[in-house]
């Protein structure tokens, strides 16, 4: 009887544990930027998390980037969200002030995951107010200067002198000609112009917003930088206000572009090319070292999901140290992972880290889409020959009354 | 009609009435609604502002530049598409060689996909790469690249050309099969009477079909004012604002900066439009279809 009795409770249990494994599915939600292939490698990854996970199934979602950030809110809205998905280093402070997604402080606080382990500007984007609202998972920096090795060789141009203002007007203003373009500035309504300006700006000491908000961008160095930009679109191919860095590339590629402005993105795509290419790390004053502009995703839970816990095991999980190399298609948030990734991935990985510890975020802010939409305004009005104290002071008024 | 017969109709009635309540009026109603509130994504509990919404966007710098190419887009796409739809419907009704071949060529705009156009055209109007400058460089039209959708001047010109090239077939289409309604013993007797081609065309087919005409402009007024895609993809909007239009003021006021009452209110603004240009439709129609059972 006892054996009987014993026999069924292993039974009983047996089944209890079929009945258990995966009861939980998370939904996780990433974009795609590139055709690197990557929904390969992530499904592999969630195998492998799957494999040591295994009371919890992971269902991936990829969606294409144009239409990432509109697929996303529209299943926030309808109470849809996902248990977790990448966010925009952009998209965190509206998504924290909304109650979208959870704050993972104490989570992170006791995993043991911490700032130190990741890039400063990355980890930075994702806190709002006191609070942690996801843990970086890949980066990249705007912008390396791209150049043409050739080109630049036979106007006599030494690659060294692009990384000063001076430097890279004179050599745009030296490899513009017959058909050819120096230098691949861009204008049209899209965050990779904001960037590119943005960058200009750090380096030359200014700022978007200063540290109590109020908007900087008509002060000194940021409108010196932009007249400095207005200046050297004359080297630029013609339709600067249309432009993005997607057209760039297509000149930089059939070599009538001496130099183009990219994250280290670019890469691949000029390793697959003829073009005998090389890239410093962006421009600055003279004796000065250029800023760059932050850019990367962040991995967040939302509030509405059930399986908080399953959820921040995931993303332990897709940040570790073996894992986050091979699930991401710009640069991996995770430091060592990312130096590890760079040295095998990448040309020049340690001008990359450098570039990226260097660099600055955008503006935190829950309201940073409506601050980027005036800035694209005023860089537009820059690149169309407008007075760049008055556009700018006209930007700052908006953007002031945001507040 | 028999109470019985009544009820036997609205049954009928239901499902269609049910299904455009929860997915046309009901959120047609929640515009509205949401126009008198402040929400956004990063405040969601809406609170009622009433008309503050209203006077931000209508004191606001874009609202005129927005209603402004909004007119000129509409005005600038209805009116070249139904003169080019009419010609070419004139030109392919004279019964030439190899006209069935050639109705089919000329459909071939309308069947694409708007996002094919648009990015099909942004090539061909890249100022570097672009056929279009290619072609006038080379017969002598231009001196120097000209840069059609950067430039403010030209932009709405250049993405006006696009929705004309590919909405002119659809026109063509409904003018060519009025023109083959129109009275043939009509058009002998006004040739023998001695009227030419030109006074057969405004005395006898024109008149024929002025009810086709009326509906055909109505009905591609509330069709373009309602586009999207061609204008998004090609410009975005820009440059600086040049070829905003409503639909694409909504997506990214909406969807690009999460303000959603402010898109609610230009949503409101658009359904006012689309509200005048349809009563504007029921009342060619109302007017062809009476003037139709009176002759």
């Amino acid at each position: 009887m006892n054996l009987r009795l014993l026999a069924t409770t292993a039974a009983a249990a047996i089944c209890a544990q079929g009945a258990l494994a995966q009861d939980i599915t998370l939904q996780f939600w990433d974009n795609q930027q590139t055709e690197s292939g990557l929904s390969q490698f992530q499904q592999e990854a969630v195998d492998r998390f799957m494999a040591e996970n295994p009371d919890i199934a992971v269902e991936v979602t990829t969606i294409p980037y144009p239409e990432y950030q509109q697929r996303l809110l529209t299943a926030v809205q309808g109470g849809n969200a996902p248990d977790i998905a990448t966010l925009d280093q952009i998209w965190v402070g509206a998504f924290a002030q909304a109650g979208a997604v959870a704050d993972l402080t104490d989570r992170a606080a006791g995993s043991g995951i911490s700032r130190d382990g990741f890039f400063p500007g990355a980890w930075d984007s994702a806190a709002f107010g006191d609070g942690l609202y996801g843990i970086p998972f890949n980066v990249d920096v705007w912008q390396f200067s791209f150049y043409n090795a050739d080109l630049l060789e036979a106007a006599g141009v030494a690659p060294d002198s692009l990384t000063t203002f001076d430097g890279l007007r004179s050599a745009a203003e030296a490899l513009t000609g017959d058909g050819q373009f120096g230098v691949g500035l861009f204008g049209h309504r899209g965050e990779d112009t904001v960037v590119v300006v943005n960058s200009f700006i750090f380096s030359n000491g200014g700022e978007v917003l200063a540290a109590d908000g109020a908007c900087a961008l008509n002060a000194a160095p940021a409108v010196e930088a932009m007249n400095y930009l207005q200046d050297l679109a004359q080297f630029a191919p013609e339709g600067i206000l249309n432009a993005s860095s997607g057209d760039m590339r297509e000149l930089f590629l059939n070599g009538s572009l001496a130099i183009e402005f990219w994250p280290a993105l670019e890469q691949p795509t000029l390793q697959a090319s003829d073009i005998n290419w090389g890239f410093v790390n962006g421009t600055a004053g003279a004796g000065g070292t250029a800023v760059g502009t932050f850019g990367g995703w962040n991995l967040a839970v939302f509030e509405s999901s059930e399986h908080q816990d399953a959820a921040w095991k995931f993303i332990e999980f897709m940040v570790r140290e073996d894992v986050n190399g091979d699930v991401v298609d710009l640069i991996p948030a995770n430091l060592a992972a990312a130096d590890a990734f760079l040295s095998e991935n990448r040309e020049g990985p340690d001008a990359i880290m450098a570039h990226l510890n260097n660099a600055k975020p955008r503006p935190l802010s829950a309201r940073y889409l409506e601050v980027a939409d005036i800035q694209m305004t005023l860089y537009q009005d820059v690149f169309n020959g407008a007075d760049v104290q008055e556009a700018a002071d006209a930007a700052c008024a908006d953007i002031d009354a945001l507040n | 009609m028999l109470a019985r017969d009544r009820w036997i109709l609205w049954l009928f009635l239901a499902p269609t009435l049910g299904l455009m309540g929860a997915f046309l009026y009901w959120p047609l109603v929640g515009t509205v609604w949401e126009s008198f509130h402040d929400t956004s994504f990063i405040n969601p509990d809406p609170r009622f502002v009433g008309w503050d919404i209203y006077e931000k966007v209508l004191s606001g710098r874009d609202f005129p530049e927005i209603l402004r190419n909004s007119i000129v887009w509409t005005l600038g796409v209805v009116v070249l598409q139904n003169v080019l739809g009419f010609f070419v419907a004139l030109l392919l009704n004279q019964g030439l060689p190899a006209q069935g071949l050639m109705r089919a060529l000329v459909l071939l705009p309308f069947v694409l996909p708007g996002v094919v156009t648009a990015i099909l055209w942004r090539f061909m109007y890249d100022p570097q790469l672009g056929l279009i400058n290619s072609l006038m460089l080379r017969t002598g039209l231009a001196a120097d690249n000209a840069a059609w959708l950067a430039s403010p001047e030209t932009a709405m010109a250049a993405v006006i050309f696009v929705a004309v090239w590919k909405g002119f077939p659809f026109s063509m289409l409904i003018y060519l099969a009025a023109l083959q309604t129109v009275d043939k013993s009509q058009l002998e007797a006004a040739t023998i009477d001695g009227a030419g081609p030109w006074r057969r065309l405004v005395d006898v087919t024109l008149p024929a079909i002025r009810h086709v005409i009326v509906v055909n402009v109505v009905l591609t007024l509330i069709l373009t004012f309602n586009y999207f895609d061609i204008v998004w993809v090609m410009t975005r909007g820009g440059p600086q604002n040049a070829t905003h239009i409503f639909p694409t003021q909504i997506f990214e006021t909406g969807f690009g900066q999460f303000r959603f009452g402010e898109a609610a209110t230009y949503g409101v603004f658009s359904i006012l439009v689309i509200a005048a240009l349809v009563a504007l439709y029921v009342i060619a129609t109302r007017v062809g279809a009476e003037r139709r059972r009176t002759a």
